[in-house]
């Protein structure tokens, strides 16, 4: 037989040989539907990871309630009803205050009232605004993931943003918002890029692990914003409290309620979205991304490539670092007007969580902030209703997070089929891969 | 079984979204908010000692009242929103951080009375009543205490962070003990802090009990055998070290330490009062009378003379029986003006 | 007596792909029995199955004639079965005893771990079988060699009796696969028997008693090395008649291409891993550099290709000097390099096929306008190349993860020989991959020099350097021992030289 035409009948053959050993290989379903099913399956587990971790939440609840307690003690029965009138309770408080109350807004929009609407939005409005800021900072965490580098500096870089941010705020007078505002969020944006990319340098001229040294940076960060919002301090306000001036109007973030001071969504989500957007094609869609990806995925196959590993690992951590930094200046130029000494609690950490929920993609970074936004946002409302502790947010987060990253628990857990080597999503190399 | 369990949770969920709990509290009787600062209701410290009040006064006054804790700079206006939604009548909120908020919604909500803690207005806004407290009284015996128990003639303190709510402390104790220098002849020196330098030092946080037990030993390791801790929780920590040590005293703040953290009693010579319920409930009271006119920009001043603040009892045998009646002598001084407590001349001195 | 070990009809379907299609097998007490297939015909598959790591979708196995189901390694064990994988599951730290004994380890007076007892039995197994291995050494001291018998050891102190050696010989020299060999006769000799799993028909026709072949699942017939030779072997392997010479003719050697002088090159622990080669390759040649592993040959081509820094001396490119230039220079002299670690250097694995073969030329029109992707134009390069060099993927979209080594190795050959180069590097080109991929590596190297480039091939295979290469270099120790005309190398020569012994 002639070896060309064995080759091509090789190649047309409906049973094609696969495969290391066949076992590798999956199902034959149409590209299209394969890939559809494949994304929804990658979904299972980040669900299951929620809804086990708000059962672990309820049962939270329920046993360091008192009264339940005092119910069983009045029989089983009745500590049973008590137990589930308590999770009602606080869960209905939990979802109305990330969500709303749809009846509720439902009614209000038939009424055409403005302040019955804004009541009963407010919650989603929430929701949103939270997930404004860490949506950034997710994206932040998740850039570096790609890159094959662990950004645990999202912090430092948030504050150092922040500094910028609210000094280019109120210190540049006279501006037109058209100017000011983007002049204000590029601000942020580089400073927390030049965060970002001393420990990419140093990771790349040295060797030196970026873990330590974004951590290191982290605690340089802090200080420095301590040093500069001291109280004498020489970014204070002057009136004797740790907290900087007040930005010009001319720097605020549009809202959408501009004259309703407790609904504080902003434009800033809209950037949010766009940036996500900017990410996703970023990595996907230029030579940059594909560099990026592949410095990440495999170093050594880089720079076989001809890629400059140095090169690619200082402009991802600039621009994972610039991404923090937004985070800080959205919720400076958006929520607060100003910056206080105490200024973040744990963003650049919470980030790294969304990114581990948001399997690193810009989009999944967007539904895991959006999840986190509506959590805290719950949990706000559930504390003043059924007095359940904010930290039963942190509680339930941590073990989304412990979920996601040991998904063994989940699967065997609802007994599923262990899933193909290649949707695990490998986020960073080990230690010491230089 | 498991997945039935499983099941019967998640029906529960289920139902928890469908039926919706809406607000909270009966629908009479005068409300009152607190919203804490990140420090959290149980802080030992002032958010507690709000809290503290809030409870007195629903025992005594008959009202209702609850508290909304905050994790982040952005949860203080959610959780006075939620408040202004539930109709409450008066929002207290806790620490100079949340003052611009605080000013905010009361300039929106003229209907709303508001108290701050630690927080006064410049000018004053006619529906805030702001709570401050001249600690530097308090202090001022502590360190009068203190240059009596020392053995060693260096005594210390330390704060969180410079702002003029924790430096009052240490300003009292300096001059406290500079009295005490004066009447007794001795040369203690004070460690940490200096009204003529104007610097002292500063852990950075309220949070690190680490940074308290290291500024702690540092102290100890310098000489100083009584240490005061301006910085919350931070303040545990320095009481370890304390107590580790042995033959130290430590001096707690805010609140009485002995019945917020017993288990240090046997180191602690005594605790300066920043009675913060005591102007918490001052204020629920006068707002929830019922011929109540508003604040009118009022502010409270917490001092020895109102019992805002105070020295809880000074540990036995620590100071010779004649130094407890000298100090009540110069607590009598201080309210009659006799002596100077240090905060109003040191603010002049700026 | 009934046989030691006996399959029936086991079949084993994966989504899409049947695996293990009613494959009967038997092997009789004392005997080595050859699996001999192409990678992917399901060799693994079903001795994963006989091991407890898959279960089968049908069929029976026999142990001694009594009918056995095996849940995991575990039951395996328990039934005599031991299994030496390709990647060894050895602790490196840890000494001989230490890895023997883990998992298993005897306990001395409640608390103490009984080495001396473990070690002793390990020197008894050791001298029974002639494996020589110190009980006391550090694996990581250990040559690759002694490694694989201290696997085997961990399978004989547990008291298998049937051994199944997964690609043995994978790994070896030529001197460490005699030795093997030795070793596994004189298992046979004393009573165990042995499964062996080859895709190389030398060593199966040396080793075995009986052979059987696998070709897709199923088992496509079962012969002795008496019956069969070779070529017949291969083709029942591949399913077709196969050339095992590579057919080439005549070179016409041009102009010099890569001009190495005086090279001096550090390895990774700051040694001198190359110390002061000179040679030439001119266009039109295929110059193969032979030698034992670690003798400097990849550091050698890492340094030609920039990847490694050069201490001194020079290497010119077509006229060019290109010493310590930048791996993307280098690649943009025309020099194209296929790298001895595939799936470390040469692929992303997570990346589709098509991202695979652009992995150098991405940002090159028509790959890239500017800084954007093109990826029409990078489907249609994925899928010429998929069809030119006949790479078997369900789609070009394809992650390589999941592709076979062959194939693997068929992407990085297509996208490094489709590109128009004067020089071309390949190193073990065809290391670990069956009759037909190999087949076809040659010719497409062969190819580009009657296109007229310049080609190193650098291989630890003999066979493959002999067959392939118009002269030959042999490395020792870093330098080079001789160079000897294609013509005038025998294996017997070549063996010497690549021992240091003699210079040619």
């Amino acid at each position: 037989m002639d070896r060309k035409t064995a080759a091509e009948s090789n190649v047309k053959a409906p049973e094609r040989a696969l495969g290391d050993e066949a076992d590798r290989v999956r199902g034959r379903l149409p590209r299209g539907r394969r890939r559809t099913r494949g994304r929804l399956r990658s979904l299972v587990i980040p669900f299951l990871a929620i809804v086990t971790a708000l059962i672990i939440g309820a049962l939270v609840i329920v046993f360091t309630d008192e009264t339940v307690y005092a119910a069983f003690g009045d029989g089983v029965g009745r500590g049973v009803a008590r137990a589930s009138s308590v999770i009602t309770r606080a869960y209905g408080a939990f979802f109305s205050g990330a969500l709303g109350n749809p009846v509720r807004i439902i009614t209000a929009l038939f009424s055409g009232q403005g302040t019955q609407i804004r009541r009963a939005i407010y919650p989603l409005t929430e929701t949103i605004r939270i997930s404004t800021p860490y949506i950034f900072a997710g994206l932040a965490v998740a850039l570096g993931f790609q890159g094959g580098l662990f950004n645990i500096g999202a912090e430092g870089q948030y504050f150092v943003a922040g500094l910028v941010t609210v000094f280019v705020g109120y210190a540049v007078t006279g501006l037109p918002g058209i100017i000011h505002l983007p002049l204000a969020l590029l601000a942020g944006a580089v400073g927390g890029g030049i965060w970002g990319a001393i420990p990419g340098l140093l990771k790349a001229k040295t060797g030196a692990h970026e873990v330590i040294n974004t951590i290191m940076m982290n605690y340089i960060a802090f200080r420095l914003a301590e040093f500069m919002l001291d109280a004498n301090g020489p970014m204070a306000r002057g009136d004797g409290r740790p907290v900087s001036p007040e930005i010009q109007p001319s720097a605020y973030l549009p809202q959408f309620f501009p004259n309703q001071i407790e609904i504080r969504v902003n434009t800033g989500f809209l950037l949010a979205l766009a940036v996500a957007v900017l990410v996703w094609w970023l990595l996907y869609k230029t030579t940059l991304g594909y560099e990026i990806r592949t410095v990440g995925a495999n170093p050594r196959a880089a720079r076989y490539a001809g890629m400059s590993v140095a090169r690619t690992v200082v402009i991802t951590m600039a621009l994972s670092g610039a991404l923090a930094g937004l985070s800080a200046s959205t919720d400076i130029l958006g929520v607060l007007h100003f910056m206080p000494n105490a200024f973040s609690s744990g963003y650049g950490f919470d980030a790294i969580a969304l990114a581990l929920l948001g399997k690193s993609h810009p989009f999944g970074v967007v539904l895991a902030s959006l999840l986190f936004g509506a959590l805290r946002a719950g949990a706000q409302n559930m504390q003043g209703i059924a007095q359940v502790p904010v930290d039963l947010t942190s509680i339930v987060q941590g073990l989304i997070i412990v979920f996601i990253a040991a998904p063994e628990i989940i699967r065997k857990l609802y007994r599923l089929r262990q899933p193909v080597a290649s949707d695990e999503l490998v986020t960073v190399r080990g230690w010491g891969g230089a | 079984m498991r997945k039935r369990v499983s099941i019967g949770l998640v029906a529960i969920l289920l139902a928890s979204l469908v039926l919706n709990a809406c607000g909270g509290g009966a629908a009479s009787g005068y409300k009152v908010g607190m919203v804490t600062d990140m420090g959290g209701v149980d802080d030992k410290s002032f958010n507690a000692s709000g809290w503290k009040g809030i409870e007195d006064a629903i025992k005594e006054l008959g009202i209702e009242g609850s508290y909304l804790e905050s994790q982040q700079q952005t949860d203080y206006a959610t959780n006075i929103t939620q408040y202004v939604n539930q109709g409450t009548n008066l929002i207290i909120t806790v620490g100079y951080m949340l003052a611009d908020d605080t000013a905010n919604f009361a300039k929106a909500n003229p209907d709303i009375n508001f108290a701050i803690v630690d927080f006064a207005y410049d000018p004053p806004i006619d529906n805030v009543r702001a709570l401050t407290f001249a600690t530097d009284q308090a202090s001022f015996l502590a360190g009068y205490a203190a240059a009596a128990a020392t053995k060693t003639g260096k005594v210390a303190c330390f704060g969180g962070i410079n702002i003029p709510s924790v430096s009052i402390f240490m300003v009292g104790y300096e001059a406290g003990v500079k009295y005490y220098n004066a009447q007794h002849g001795t040369d203690v020196q004070v460690l940490g802090w200096s009204t003529a330098a104007n610097n002292g030092v500063f852990v950075g946080n309220f949070e690190s009990t680490d940074d308290g037990r290291r500024t702690g030993e540092e102290f100890l390791a310098e000489g100083a055998d009584v240490i005061m801790a301006v910085a919350g929780p931070v303040g545990q920590g320095t009481a370890e070290a304390v107590q580790v040590a042995g033959n130290a005293w430590f001096i707690g703040v805010d609140q009485d330490w002995t019945l917020t953290a017993p288990k240090y009693t046997d180191v602690i010579l005594t605790s300066v009062l920043k009675n913060i319920d005591v102007a918490v409930f001052d204020t629920i009271k006068l707002a929830s009378a019922k011929d109540f006119a508003g604040f009118g920009g009022e502010s409270y001043v917490g001092t020895l003379a109102n019992d805002g603040v105070g020295l809880a009892d000074v540990a036995d045998g620590a100071i010779p029986s004649e130094i407890v009646d000298e100090l009540e002598d110069v607590r009598k001084g201080i309210i009659d003006g006799t002596i100077d407590s240090g905060w109003e001349t040191y603010l002049s001195g700026l | 007596m009934p046989p030691v070990l006996q399959l029936r009809g086991i079949t084993k379907r994966f989504p899409g792909v049947l695996a293990n299609d009613h494959i009967d097998l038997e092997l009789e007490e004392g005997q080595v029995l050859a699996l001999l297939g192409e990678n992917g015909a399901g060799k693994s598959t079903l001795m994963n199955i006989l091991y407890g790591l898959y279960h089968p979708d049908e069929g029976e196995i026999y142990i001694r004639g009594e009918k056995v189901s095996i849940h995991g390694p575990s039951d395996a064990i328990r039934l005599g079965i031991g299994m030496v994988h390709q990647h060894f599951m050895l602790v490196p730290v840890l000494t001989v005893t230490e890895n023997v004994m883990l998992g298993m380890e005897s306990i001395r007076n409640g608390m103490v771990l009984d080495r001396t007892k473990a070690s002793k039995r390990i020197r008894e197994i050791s001298d029974q079988y002639g494996l020589e291995v110190d009980p006391e050494a550090t694996v990581e001291d250990l040559p690759v060699g002694i490694q694989q018998r201290v696997e085997i050891i961990k399978l004989l102190y547990r008291n298998a009796d049937i051994l199944i050696l997964d690609e043995p010989t994978a790994v070896l020299t030529p001197q460490e696969v005699t030795g093997l060999i030795r070793v596994v006769r004189s298992l046979v000799a004393q009573g165990k028997s042995v499964v062996f799993i080859s895709h190389k028909l030398k060593e199966v026709l040396e080793l075995s008693d009986r052979i059987v072949v696998l070709r897709r699942g199923r088992s496509v017939g079962s012969t002795t090395p008496e019956e069969s030779d070779e070529r017949s072997l291969a083709s029942m392997m591949v399913g077709r008649d196969v050339i095992l010479e590579v057919p080439k003719g005549p070179a016409h050697p041009g102009d010099v291409v890569l001009d190495v002088q005086d090279l001096v090159v550090k390895g990774d622990q700051e040694k001198v891993a190359v110390s002061g080669i000179s040679f030439q390759v001119r266009g039109g040649e295929i110059v193969g550099a032979a030698g034992v592993q670690g003798n400097g040959q990849t550091e050698l081509v890492e340094a030609i290709t920039g990847l490694r820094p050069v201490e001194s001396g020079r290497v010119m490119i077509g006229g060019h000097d290109v010493t310590n230039a930048s791996p993307r220079a280098i690649t943009e002299f025309g020099t194209a390099h296929v790298p001895e670690d595939r799936q470390r250097d040469g692929l992303v694995l997570s990346y589709s096929v098509a991202h695979n073969v652009i992995l150098n030329t991405y940002y090159v029109p028509p790959f890239a306008r500017g800084p954007l992707m093109q990826e029409t134009a990078v489907a249609r390069q994925a899928d010429q190349l998929i069809a030119q060099f006949d790479v078997r993927t369900p789609s070009p979209q394809t992650p390589v993860a999941n592709l076979s080594g062959g194939n693997q190795q068929k992407v990085i050959v297509a996208r490094e020989l489709s590109r128009p180069v004067q020089l071309t590097l390949a190193s073990q080109p065809t290391r670990g991959l069956d009759v037909g991929s190999i087949e076809y590596i040659h010719a497409q190297l062969v190819k580009k020099r009657d296109e007229g480039a310049a080609v190193l091939v650098v291989s630890a295979e003999l066979d493959e350097v002999m067959a392939l290469a118009d002269r030959i270099l042999v490395m020792y120790e870093g330098r080079i021992m001789g160079t000897l005309d294609a013509t005038e190398a025998t294996r017997e020569r070549l063996g010497l030289l690549m021992a240091g012994v003699a210079t040619a």
